[in-house]
């Protein structure tokens, strides 16, 4: 079998995939209404504050296994689901920073800039629309790279590394993750350390779990779910409502500022605002291929980038920061190419960058048959490899996502503005309840919820001293691989105690692990994480 | 005291905790509490054994500790005191009460419903037949959302009751309606 023949295999389980109804004849396969379906979620999600992508992909992922199943068939309608989610999220979050100076997402707080007062003066309906196709552009470039990259350095990665190389290649994958998030290095390593040992409690080798304390509710360790849930989700939670506790405020209504004038996005406009777009989609794209640096960063690259040339091209013009179009769509560009090139180190090294791919994984690996890393891009002729026909399903799903983004996404995003008014001290609670149900139906015992619970007051307590919580569940997920990986190279190499150091690539991917921590400790001061 | 002074006062006390953690880890937990070393010999063979993994962990805590220690300077977190602790301390309390509401409710029910009817009913036959599967969830679950609520409004209202159970009656039509083989809490531990 060939490549052309795997990519037509991907696109045909897509849409040629179980029918759930047929439209005039024609079949609608499942996977695309579960594309649909997450895709409109996630707008209404990013346009919810104190609502994110990754909070809808962890509350519905028990669900959507409860329906599919842990077969095969089941990887593309959840990875659909969840793909849609991070799609519209990522534009979701524009709507409440445009019209309500909110942004949904914290990525979208650079929108706030120019978006609102554009709104104040009249032209919200224009900001949604430049938003939007800013948005889009980036997020369908970023999408392209994605799909011509990450097999290329799958097959690079299967090609020229060996047992030693990948240790050696996790291990720089957590020294930059935990070297970059936040602020403060030492964080960042506190972090990925606790997210190690967390990951360690009850595995191993041995017939005793170690570091089960003798107990037997520990002795079966830490389900992945209610660590990550615990600490990206609950922690969260715990530190809104706190917020807002201490505050006793609500979000009460707010009065959306009234319109008038041309709204229409004309050719004129486009041609405005594309050479930010343009700039800003590979600033994202580039940022987002890199483990762990997340959208924030890229947004606020985007913006500074599309502010120093708009300064010096178009000094006339409205300024960044008071209302420039080019503003809003420097920021969208830059944030939504990311979500793309998030999943180009999940997709060919098996390393996820953010949450969102946090989940993407997390549902591999509950569902099973597809493992995410190098080993799925391997060509093979004779047979066929169902993982890699269902990584070209995935690139499929992504492309329908977008198509979906550019079709209706821009008049749904414009008609969830409304979720501003849903109060988020009331929204919390119920969010922190969902939570704990989605916990409990998957793993049937409270001590689960009390693990979640745990974890959640870690993710607060990280969140309160500037601790990064991205490395923590980033090792706790990689953790079990790196020890395999090494336990393996040991093994291989004869036990040779030097081995990350011995063959040359290792030796560099060693070396960058150190340079990068040490770079990094020439920060010059922290920023909140 | 000023605001850097606490901050830093606030990474100062967590390097030092880290730095502990990391030493306790290292010489006590680890070597007390698991099987094999850091490297295992086993038939001439020369292996990693459970230790090693775990250790390394501690020795991150432990480097992130010191480069805290060293790095100490910084403006953004805000830190932890009294009023986190004590908001901690309600929180845990209030889901301390809605995890035994969840637990024994239904239970509680069934042995009421026993004495009253003079016979002889388990929850754990019950837990599978509505409305009792419903029972400790939907009590447990309405307390949790009503009593947060009520923290952040700073009383306790009609509505908020209201908002509660109904958010709980979605969540029973979104879990359990439709699956045979999804258990709402506590059906799973009794």
């Amino acid at each position: 079998m060939g490549a052309l023949d795997y990519i037509w295999l991907g696109i045909a389980a897509v849409f040629q995939g179980p029918e759930l109804f047929s439209v005039a004849g024609v079949g609608i396969s499942v996977t695309l209404v579960m594309i649909l379906a997450g895709f409109l979620l996630g707008i209404v999600v990013g346009a919810t504050p104190g609502l994110a992508g990754p909070m809808a992909m962890a509350i519905s992922l028990p669900v959507l296994i409860s329906i599919f199943g842990f077969t095969p068939d089941a990887l593309l309608p959840v990875m659909g689901f969840l793909i849609g989610v991070m799609k519209g999220a990522t534009i979701g979050g524009a709507v409440p920073a445009i019209l309500f100076n909110t942004p949904g997402t914290p990525d979208a707080y650079m929108t706030t800039l120019d978006g609102h007062p554009m709104a104040q003066a009249g032209q919200a309906k224009k900001a949604l629309k430049i938003a939007h196709v800013s948005s889009a552009a980036g997020d369908t470039f970023s999408d392209i790279v994605l799909i011509l990259c990450a097999p290329f350095l799958a097959i690079l990665v299967e090609a020229y590394l060996d047992l030693p190389e990948k240790t050696a290649l996790l291990i720089l994958s957590l020294a930059f993750i935990a070297a970059v998030i936040g602020g403060s290095v030492g964080k960042g390593i506190i972090s990925m350390g606790l997210g190690l040992l967390a990951a360690y409690v009850a595995t191993g080798e041995d017939f005793y779990p170690r570091l089960s304390l003798g107990s037997q509710t520990l002795a079966q360790g830490f389900p992945i779910a209610t660590a990550i849930l615990g600490v990206l989700i609950l922690g969260e939670v715990f530190k809104s409502l706190e917020d807002l506790w201490r505050d006793h405020r609500s979000a009460g209504p707010r009065a959306e500022p009234g319109q008038s004038g041309d709204q229409a996005l004309r050719w004129t406009d486009i041609r405005r605002i594309a050479p930010y777009i343009g700039r800003s989609a590979v600033i994202g794209t580039v940022i987002g291929a890199l483990p762990g640096i997340g959208s924030t960063l890229a947004a606020t690259l985007g913006y500074t980038a599309g502010s120093r040339r708009h300064a010096r091209r178009r000094p006339g013009s409205t300024p960044f920061g008071k209302g420039a179009p080019e503003g809003i769509a420097a920021t969208e560009a830059a944030n939504s190419s990311v979500s793309g090139a998030n999943l180009i180190p999940v997709l060919s090294l098996g390393i996820p960058g953010n949450a969102a791919a946090v989940f993407l994984i997390l549902a591999a690996e509950s569902i099973g048959g597809f493992n995410p890393g190098p080993s799925v891009f391997r060509f093979t002729a004779d047979t066929v490899n169902p993982e890699l026909v269902v990584a070209f399903g995935l690139f499929t799903a992504m492309m329908v996502a977008n198509l979906l983004n550019w079709t209706i996404g821009g008049a749904f995003m414009r008609v969830v503005g409304v979720m501003i008014r849903v109060p988020k001290h009331i929204l919390l609670p119920i969010v922190l309840t969902l939570t704990l149900t989605a916990i409990y139906v998957q793993e049937a015992r409270i001590s689960a919820m009390w693990f979640a619970i745990g974890f959640g007051i870690l993710g607060y307590l990280m969140r309160r001293l500037g601790i990064s919580h991205l490395p923590f569940v980033i090792a706790f997920i990689l953790g079990g691989k790196l020890e395999d990986t090494a336990r393996q190279a040991f093994a291989a190499t004869g036990g040779d105690a030097w081995f990350l150091v011995t063959s040359p690539i290792a030796a560099v991917f060693m070396a960058l692990a150190v340079a990068v921590v040490a770079l990094s400790l020439r920060k010059p001061q922290e920023v909140k994480a | 005291m000023t605001a850097r002074t606490a901050i830093a006062r606030t990474n100062l006390y967590l390097a030092l905790g880290c730095i502990a953690f990391a030493l306790m880890l290292a010489f006590l937990w680890i070597p007390l509490d698991t099987n094999s070393g850091l490297i295992e010999k086993v038939r001439r063979q020369v292996t990693i054994g459970d230790a090693l993994a775990p250790t390394l962990a501690a020795f991150m805590i432990g480097l992130g500790g010191v480069l805290v220690l060293f790095q100490g300077r910084g403006a953004a977190q805000d830190g932890i005191g009294g009023r986190n602790l004590g908001f901690l301390a309600r929180l845990l309390a209030g889901i301390a009460i809605a995890f035994a509401l969840m637990r024994w409710t239904g239970p509680g029910v069934v042995w009421l419903a026993g004495l009253v009817s003079d016979q002889e009913l388990t929850y754990r036959a019950l837990r599978d037949t509505a409305p009792w599967k419903y029972l400790g969830f939907l009590t447990g679950g309405s307390f949790l959302i009503a009593a947060l609520i009520a923290a952040v409004e700073g009383r306790v209202t009609g509505r908020t009751v209201v908002i509660a159970v109904c958010a709980v009656l979605v969540l029973i039509a979104l879990y359990d309606l439709p699956f045979d083989d999804l258990l709402l809490p506590p059906n799973g531990d009794v």
